[in-house]
């Protein structure tokens, strides 16, 4: 682990009974890199998520943040070493709006603690932070509908908003374009290569065309383990990964 | 320190629209408590409006937890009884020559509450959804079986009672006059319903509201949701037990039966019938509920069915209660939809009627019935004579029954295609 490591895991081990899911997973995640994960369906990509955001228990191994380890600690306490994440199946406040969405999104990182004896509205920045988010997420005359009535596309740019508005130094996406047309998976990943100024992104993605315009660095996961990782181009070229990727992700790979 | 630099605007500005709507309803609210006594000049009228008072505070902590929350609590009247009893030891102490005023005494009430709910809460709010509601049910049998087993603190099956005008005058009030804690008691209520909604806008509030929707995911914005349950279960047991010590004020004597489950359940009715998605729904609930309970209570035995009867029936056909039928409906009538309306709901009224009466009918003569086996005089019902031992007076209110609904299969579901022909044409008409 170097100086700008952002995210650190150290052969990561995680059964569900006799079932092996992840066996053994170290990576290094350089600060600011935007840091692909991919690999086949059922390669334990999103447990692999679960375990570094502290939603599943490790059987084994250990994750720093920045430095921190933050091995163990639960989702909450992960999220105040400055870790975000956002969610394949979209998870929304959905009675809420969808300004409301994003303040409580907003909440910790501006200082609001427990407070049950001051008005939400009077914290400084907090509503200004909002207002700049909905802007940024072409979400702004949308802004009083409750997110249970948005349409597909905009939720999932909504999960993604909820991700990046709490001021995370690290921000894991699990697919964020799951579902979304070509034209919204365009818009999508100008919004984060916008948003992401210098954080450090760490992206769960099946559409490799997303990948391939992001990522500097990709980490192939196939079996619990990473079979390869390193720049787009290596990673192109490795043929672990071909072997991986038989059928029509090795076309797109090519 | 930078942060502090807060403008006032900036409190306004996160309310569009609205900012000062609030200001208007507490001054309309405040000028109706404070004439409302006058217009109902009667020992009847005065008890009636401390009842809602006292429902008003109760059913809207109950609220804290169900519509803002999201959670159930089957033993609410756990913290609102305790509160009473806590109110109730110290006007004993007052009516024993230690001064304390006892319009201040609800804030007893407020402290007992806040220390029960505060180990109830720490055991229940670890869970959600039913295992929460399965954890409250056993505290309230815990806190009944508790205040059984102590009755040298809790009076046993008397209760404890005091008198509240037996302390020396304060400024010329003893609070022995229905009027004068009549005032008493409606100020509290107006406190108590501000800062319960103040709450809503605060972080904490608004926290809440998240947890309810997706406890989940506010685990992975910073926040733990069992320690945001905690803190709201916390505030709601301290507003019931505030509730709790307006009523001791009231009534002077507070019993075991302030804290079981029948006044858990009242509570739970009240809230649901006004309706759990506002935060004024439960007002509506606590004026109509506490209403029905002393009009009918007067006129028939029967009033526990009748209750009953509306609460099913608003489960199962308006679930957002009464405030979300007015909600359903205002942006219509402000639309000018009304009229697309008014002719099938109005067809629905005879209908409505005549299966009420029916309903009435059969439900006083079994309740007569009883009455007449035991050497009653089974009396009248809508001027005409009850005579529930004949079998074929019991033909005509089967009827109306039976043909009332006949009605209403046919004549409901046209209201109801209205209703959505209406909602169809206003969200066509309002560009996005």
């Amino acid at each position: 682990m170097t100086e700008n490591t952002a995210l650190a895991l150290e052969d990561l081990h995680k059964s569900f009974g006799a079932t092996a899911i992840i066996r053994g997973v170290s990576l290094d995640i350089r600060a600011g890199s935007c840091h692909a994960i991919i690999g086949p369906n059922g390669a334990g990509k999103s447990t692999l998520f679960h375990l570094i955001t502290g939603r599943l228990k490790l059987d084994r191994g250990r994750i720093r943040l920045a430095g921190h380890d933050i091995t163990g600690l639960s989702p909450h306490r992960v999220f105040r070493h400055g870790l975000a994440r956002s969610f394949q199946v979209t998870s929304l406040f959905p009675r809420l709006s969808v300004f409301e969405n994003l303040r409580v999104a907003a909440m910790w990182q501006a200082r609001c603690g427990h407070a049950y004896w001051r008005s939400v509205a009077g914290y400084p920045g907090l509503h200004g932070r909002v207002l700049d988010m909905l802007e940024n997420l072409h979400l702004t005359p949308r802004r009083n509908v409750p997110a249970a009535a948005l349409a597909y596309a905009e939720q999932r740019t909504l999960e993604i908003g909820l991700a990046l508005i709490g001021g995370a130094h690290t921000i894991l996406l699990d697919e964020p374009t799951a579902g979304m047309s070509r034209a919204e998976t365009e818009r999508a990943v100008a919004l984060l290569r916008r948003l992401a100024g210098g954080r450090t992104l760490v992206l769960i993605e099946h559409d490799l065309s997303v990948v391939f315009d992001l990522a500097d660095t990709i980490s192939v996961l196939a079996e619990g383990q990473v079979i390869a990782s390193g720049s787009p181009q290596t990673v192109r070229g490795d043929a672990a990964v071909r072997a991986a990727y038989l059928g029509t992700a090795a076309e797109d790979l090519a | 320190m930078a942060d502090q630099a807060a403008p006032q605007t900036a409190l306004l500005a996160g309310v569009p629209g609205r900012s000062r709507a609030w200001m208007i309803w507490l001054a309309a609210t405040a000028a109706l408590a404070l004439v409302a006594p006058h217009l109902l000049a009667s020992g009847f009228g005065i008890s009636l409006l401390n009842r809602m008072a006292i429902a008003i505070v109760f059913a809207l902590s109950f609220n804290m937890l169900l519509g803002q929350g999201g959670m159930l609590d089957f033993g609410h009247a756990v913290f609102f009884g305790l509160g009473g009893f806590a109110t109730m030891h110290l006007l004993k102490l007052a009516d024993a020559g230690i001064f304390l005023p006892v319009p201040l005494l609800p804030l007893a009430g407020a402290l007992g509450g806040l220390v029960s709910a505060v180990p109830a809460g720490w055991v229940a709010t670890r869970r959600e959804g039913t295992s929460f509601a399965m954890v409250t049910l056993g505290i309230a049998e815990l806190a009944v079986a508790f205040v059984v087993m102590l009755p040298q603190w809790f009076g046993g099956e008397e209760g404890v009672s005091g008198d509240r005008s037996a302390e020396p005058a304060l400024f010329g009030f003893d609070f022995g006059a229905a009027l004068q804690i009549y005032y008493v008691i409606a100020a509290w209520a107006l406190l108590a319903a501000v800062l319960m909604w103040a709450i809503t806008r605060t972080p904490l509030g608004r926290l809440t509201n998240a947890v309810r929707d997706n406890p989940l995911r506010v685990d992975f914005l910073g926040y733990d949701p069992a320690r945001i349950r905690f803190l709201c279960f916390a505030l709601a047991g301290l507003f019931a037990g505030v509730a709790g010590g307006m009523q001791a004020l009231n009534d002077e004597i507070v019993t075991v039966s302030n804290i079981g489950s029948a006044a858990s359940g009242a509570v739970l009715l009240m809230t649901y019938i006004g309706g759990v998605g506002t935060f004024w729904g439960p007002v509506l609930g606590a004026i109509v509920v506490t209403l029905l309970q002393m009009a009918l209570g007067t006129l028939t035995d029967a009033w526990q069915l009748y209750s009953g009867l509306l609460f099913v029936f608003m489960v199962l056909w308006a679930p957002g209660g009464l405030s979300g039928i007015i909600l359903s409906h205002a942006p219509l009538l402000r639309a000018g939809l009304g009229h697309r309306l008014l002719a099938r709901y109005l067809a629905v009224v005879p209908a409505a009627l005549l299966t009420l009466a029916g309903l009435i009918g059969l439900a006083e003569m079994a309740y007569r019935l009883q009455a007449v086996r035991s050497g009653g005089a089974p009396g009248r019902l809508f001027g005409f004579a009850v005579m529930p031992t004949d079998p074929v007076a019991w033909v005509a209110p089967t009827l109306l029954l039976l043909g009332g609904l006949l009605a209403l299969r046919s004549l409901a579901p046209r209201a109801r295609a209205a209703w959505q022909e209406a909602h169809t044409l206003l969200a066509r008409g309002t560009p996005r």
